[in-house]
């Protein structure tokens, strides 16, 4: 063999290992924080605060598991994150596929105004508007409820415009004709139609919305008072706050509020993947 | 608990009879038996099981009475009381600070106190100026349920010792010689003992609330109310420079306290400081965390020799909401939470003293003599109060603010000027918060 | 791409009756759309329109949650947030917050894209990895970065002993506190930009490649002459929304630091922090949402250069 070609050769196969050291590093990186709180979660009190620190716990132990349960309400949060998650998942994905159709696949008055609208009001973040919501609820005295923590989260424009993007794209006006020309109701098409053409893009916003509603936490911080309606994230805080020391329990709550995510991600991850980027371009 | 049925009933006063004759510790006067449900909100996460006790006592004798509690962070426990009470889905019962009632006693979110609870409050059991504290227009609002404050310096007995000081310091100049000796370094420099915790970082009020402890010491105040009823700020002066001088110093030229190391009740349990100002809680922290620790409590140092030691007091009050509809067995509620055996059973477990004047404090000062300067602080002590008023919180959070940054400014290391320029920044802060609400005024 | 509806007439109806029936019908149709988007839309004007724009409004009010008197006050909260320390140093603060994390994330983003363009499995598996912290939730990974970070104990001033760093007061010293924040940003966003930019890379016709390759073009050619000049549009996509969430931070900043006893304070003031501390801690609502139309006027104008910049783009 010619010395240039093994030369080139040796060449690609340092550059491919390099490659994958990089690669590898930052996997590691972007694990690390995962695995260091799944670790601690199983270790006993004096193994944590310690110093050098190791990875691996040397007598794991499920007491921080069994302590979180009867510290604080935990099932009751965790119970409380999953409720108000698919009430909401629900609500986006209905109110996005209505919408979304809507906008995507019929004219009528006012359409252009309705859909400007919501627009414009996509890009003002909630933080921005949660004052008046929240002056609102008072007044409503629905502060302290499950209803004050889901009705920011029934709608979803990013929802909206994924449902309409797919329908515009995805579903020939042929097909919609076809169906009135043949007599169908319009509510006849939505449903036998619109709707299940729209299978990818639903799930893909009802993902979202429910990573989205999982994770919420200013808001029910706000609105929620008492410890029953707390979800997940704001109860982990609260606990955390009183017990700052106490970092066995704490990673057992945090995986334990991670891990639906995790499950959820590695089961769906390329539909999720697919339609973010798609999103994400079109844009 | 609650039979609803007329036999169920005549059991449930019966068996209070008994009790009531067997066991002479509770008045066991039985009362009417209303079915009633509290819902009672605290600030204090600690205090949760003391309420809970008082309650479980209370259901003995009155059957039918059942309770929700529910404790939260202090910030957030106003924040959550302020979005509920005006709404009526607030609790029946709750205790807050001054700052924040006397919001909703001016929009009639509370009631005044019933004529038999003015009376009783009036009775002696509480002196004239805690009830004065708690007194709005003349009408008095809620009864006094703790003593938030009348912080002291705890000092860590072995650390002083070892140093070979012979006693706690009576001044500041004796406090800072002190804490010089007591401070402790590691072979690269880092801190690991502060000689004294000051508060350097942190919530914010708590910043200010620290801070008053020299503005007290060196002659001024933060707030000083005119004759007319208005405030404006009583740190643009010699005081107020001497205050922030001191910490200013105390981080960067006497090396005695540093942010990066532990702070706090925290800290001085396990030994990671020799000195601490802070209120008596911090005796029940230290009781769980390190019972072996040998410490001493002392009124917080005179600024000089010859000038009077000061002591901060805040009462707080337990109030009844002006929607509760269950008022009357809420009062009757907080009249047993405020009396003796259950003030002495809140010092006991959690080391916030009861502000009543009739408690046998012997027995408690046998077991932890430390609380002496506590529950019975020398007569030679002056005192102040934290202001009531609305914007009390954000005044001091603004103050604390600016304090953080000023504390660690290197420009501001023996430099007079910059310090004066800073306390003036910061006093115009203040006072404009006043103006925006209509508070300001200075005859 | 199919061309909807909405640039053609609507379908003719079979000719059946007169002009009558005709009209009935786009009636008809039109009472349907409204008829069924009216209870989103109801939905949608009561949580979001109807608060944006009574977020506007109260901003010129003294308006406190508990008073007897809510003035009109005009200007004054604009003029006196112009002044005021606290909010110059959120702003400050913010904007070193988003701008870092957008451009450190996207500089380290845009070349795993290209190393993981290739389609393979170790590709996906790196994918699914570089991916997962973004689903996971803010608060769980905020406690765990907090002890991560922690002085004493923390993982990350060990490997740092391990190479002769001293320990670094990570969450506690003001001048390190947001680079802490910054770095938990750039972890927690890296994996979506990085998606964005693969599924860009992907969809640049292979045919341009093979051209460069056919040039003689190396891989670093290709890269700077073809593959970035075609990911512009994207690039700018992710520079501008990243730009515009890492402006609304308040989870990470609140579990991490402000909520606690240890806080470094005024060095990770957040726009949205200020917002919630004059909110709902000092009850100054009116004051707040002069903040929070800022917030939106913010982000409103990162938008509008996204979409002038977009336009240019396709102009050129």
């Amino acid at each position: 063999m010619r010395p240039g070609l093994q030369h080139r050769r040796l060449r690609r196969r340092l550059g491919a290992l390099l490659i994958h050291a990089i690669l590898g590093l930052g996997a590691v990186f972007m694990l690390l924080p995962m695995l260091w709180m799944l670790a601690t979660s199983f270790k006993p009190p004096p193994e944590i605060a310690v110093w050098p620190p190791h990875l691996l716990p040397r007598a794991a132990t499920l007491d921080n598991y069994r302590g979180l349960f009867s510290a604080i309400p935990f099932a009751r949060f965790f119970g409380n994150s999953v409720f108000i998650s698919l009430v909401s998942t629900a609500s986006v994905v209905i109110t996005s596929m209505i919408a979304g159709a809507i906008f995507a696949k019929y004219r009528f008055p006012g359409r252009s105004v309705l859909f400007m609208l919501v627009l414009a009001t996509a890009i003002v973040p909630f933080e921005a508007y949660m004052i008046p919501l929240y002056i609102e609820l008072v007044r409503m005295h629905w502060i302290n409820t499950y209803q004050a923590i889901i009705l920011p989260t029934l709608v979803m424009s990013f929802g909206i415009f994924l449902l309409r993007q797919h329908v515009a794209s995805a579903i020939p006006d042929e097909l919609l004709e076809a169906a009135r020309v043949d007599g169908a109701s319009e509510w006849w098409t939505f449903r036998r139609v619109l709707v299940p053409l729209s299978g990818s893009a639903i799930s893909a916003v009802g993902i979202f919305a429910f990573i989205q509603a999982w994770a919420a936490f200013i808001w029910p911080l706000l609105v929620a008072n008492t410890n029953h309606l707390f979800n997940l994230e704001v109860g982990l805080t609260a606990f955390q706050f009183r017990f700052s020391t106490d970092y066995g329990k704490l990673m057992a709550g945090s995986t334990l509020s991670t891990l639906p995510m995790l499950i959820v991600f590695l089961l769906l991850r390329r539909r999720i993947i697919e339609n973010m980027a798609l999103t994400g371009l079109k844009g | 608990m609650t039979g609803k049925s007329p036999s169920g009933r005549a059991l449930g006063r019966r068996d209070a009879l008994a009790l009531g004759g067997a066991a002479a510790t509770v008045a066991a006067i039985p009362t009417a038996r209303a079915d009633a449900h509290l819902t009672v909100w605290t600030g204090y996460p600690e205090i949760q099981p003391v309420y809970q006790a008082v309650a479980a006592e209370y259901a003995k004798t009155h059957p039918g009475v059942t309770f929700d509690f529910f404790s939260s962070q202090l910030r957030q426990a106003e924040q959550k009381l302020t979005a509920a009470v005006p709404t009526g889905t607030g609790p029946d019962v709750y205790d807050i600070g001054t700052n924040i009632s006397v919001n909703f006693i001016e929009n009639g979110l509370i009631d005044p106190n019933p004529p038999e609870i003015d009376a009783y409050m009036k009775s002696g059991p509480w002196d004239k100026f805690t009830v004065d504290f708690l007194t709005v227009d003349g009408k008095t609002y809620g009864l006094p349920f703790l003593e938030g404050s009348r912080a002291s310096l705890y000092w860590n007995k072995t650390y002083f010792k070892e140093a070979g000081i012979a006693g706690p310091p009576a001044t500041f100049p004796e406090l800072i010689e002190a804490a010089k000796k007591l401070v402790k370094f590691d072979s690269q420099g880092r801190m690991t003992r502060s000689g004294i915790s000051l508060r350097l970082s942190g919530q914010g009020s708590g910043i200010g609330e620290k801070f008053r402890y020299l503005l007290a010491a060196t002659g001024g105040s933060a707030l000083e109310r005119t004759p007319s009823g208005k405030w404006h700020n009583g740190y643009d002066n010699q005081s107020g420079r001497d205050s922030l001088t001191f910490y200013v110093d105390a981080v960067q030229t006497w090396h005695i306290d540093d942010p990066k190391v532990l702070h706090d009740a925290d800290a001085f349990a396990t030994g990671a400081t020799a000195m601490l100002f802070r209120e008596s809680w911090v005796i029940g922290e230290i009781q769980s965390k390190n019972p072996n620790l040998d410490y001493g409590v002392v009124p917080i140092p005179a600024w000089k020799a010859g000038m009077p030691h000061w002591m901060m007091l805040q009462p707080e009050g337990v109030y009844v909401s002006g929607q509760s509809s269950n008022k009357k067995v809420a009062w009757d509620f907080v009249k047993f939470l405020t009396n003796p055996e259950n003030g002495l059973r809140l010092t006991e477990v959690t080391g916030w003293l009861s502000p009543r004047t009739d408690i046998d404090w012997k027995p408690l000062l046998a077991k932890t003599p430390q609380f002496k300067t506590f529950v019975e602080p020398p007569a030679d002590i002056k005192y102040y109060v934290e202001p009531v008023l609305p914007p009390w919180d954000e005044i001091e959070t603004r103050m604390a603010d600016r304090l953080t940054a000023a504390y660690v400014d290197p420009s501001l290391k023996g430099n007079p000027q910059k310090i004066a320029a800073t306390i003036h920044s910061m006093a115009q802060q203040t006072d404009q918060i006043l103006k925006d609400a209509n508070l300001y005024g200075t005859s | 791409m199919s061309v909807s509806t909405l640039d053609r007439p609507l379908p003719r109806p079979r000719p059946r009756g007169k002009g009558r029936r005709r009209i009935a019908r786009h009636a008809k149709l039109w009472l349907w759309c409204y008829a069924m988007l009216l209870p989103v839309m109801v939905i949608y004007a009561y949580v979001r329109i109807w608060p944006i724009i009574r977020s506007f409004v109260l901003s010129f009010y003294n308006w406190r949650l508990i008073a007897r008197v809510r003035p009109f006050v005009g200007l004054a909260n604009y003029e006196h947030m112009l002044g005021d320390q606290n909010f110059q140093i959120a702003i400050w603060n913010t904007t070193v917050y988003s701008i870092s994390i957008v451009l450190i994330s996207t500089l380290i983003a845009l070349p795993l894209a290209v190393l993981l363009a290739r389609r393979s499995r170790m590709s996906a598996v790196y994918q699914t990895i570089y991916f997962l912290p973004v689903i996971t939730p803010l608060v769980p990974m905020s406690i765990a970065w907090k002890w991560i970070y922690d002085y004493n104990y923390g993982i990350l001033n060990y490997v740092l002993s391990l190479v002769g760093i001293r320990p670094i007061a990570w969450l506690t010293d003001a001048h390190i506190a947001l680079w802490a924040l910054i770095i938990m940003g750039v972890w927690k966003v890296l994996g979506y930009n990085m998606v964005i930019f693969l599924v860009g890379i992907r969809n640049i016709p292979a045919t341009y490649l093979e051209a460069a390759s056919l040039d003689g073009a190396g891989e670093m050619r290709k890269f700077w002459h073809v593959t970035l000049p075609l990911l512009r549009p994207i690039i700018l996509f992710v520079l501008v929304t990243a730009t515009i969430n890492a402006y609304n931070v308040f989870t990470q900043v609140y579990v991490m630091t402000l909520g606690s006893q240890e806080a470094p304070g005024q060095a990770v003031r957040v726009l949205v922090y200020d917002i919630y501390q004059n909110g709902f801690e000092f009850f100054r609502m009116g004051y707040a949402s002069a903040e929070a139309v800022t917030l939106t006027f913010i982000v409103l104008g990162f938008t509008l250069i996204q979409f002038r910049a977009f336009r240019e783009q396709e102009t050129t």
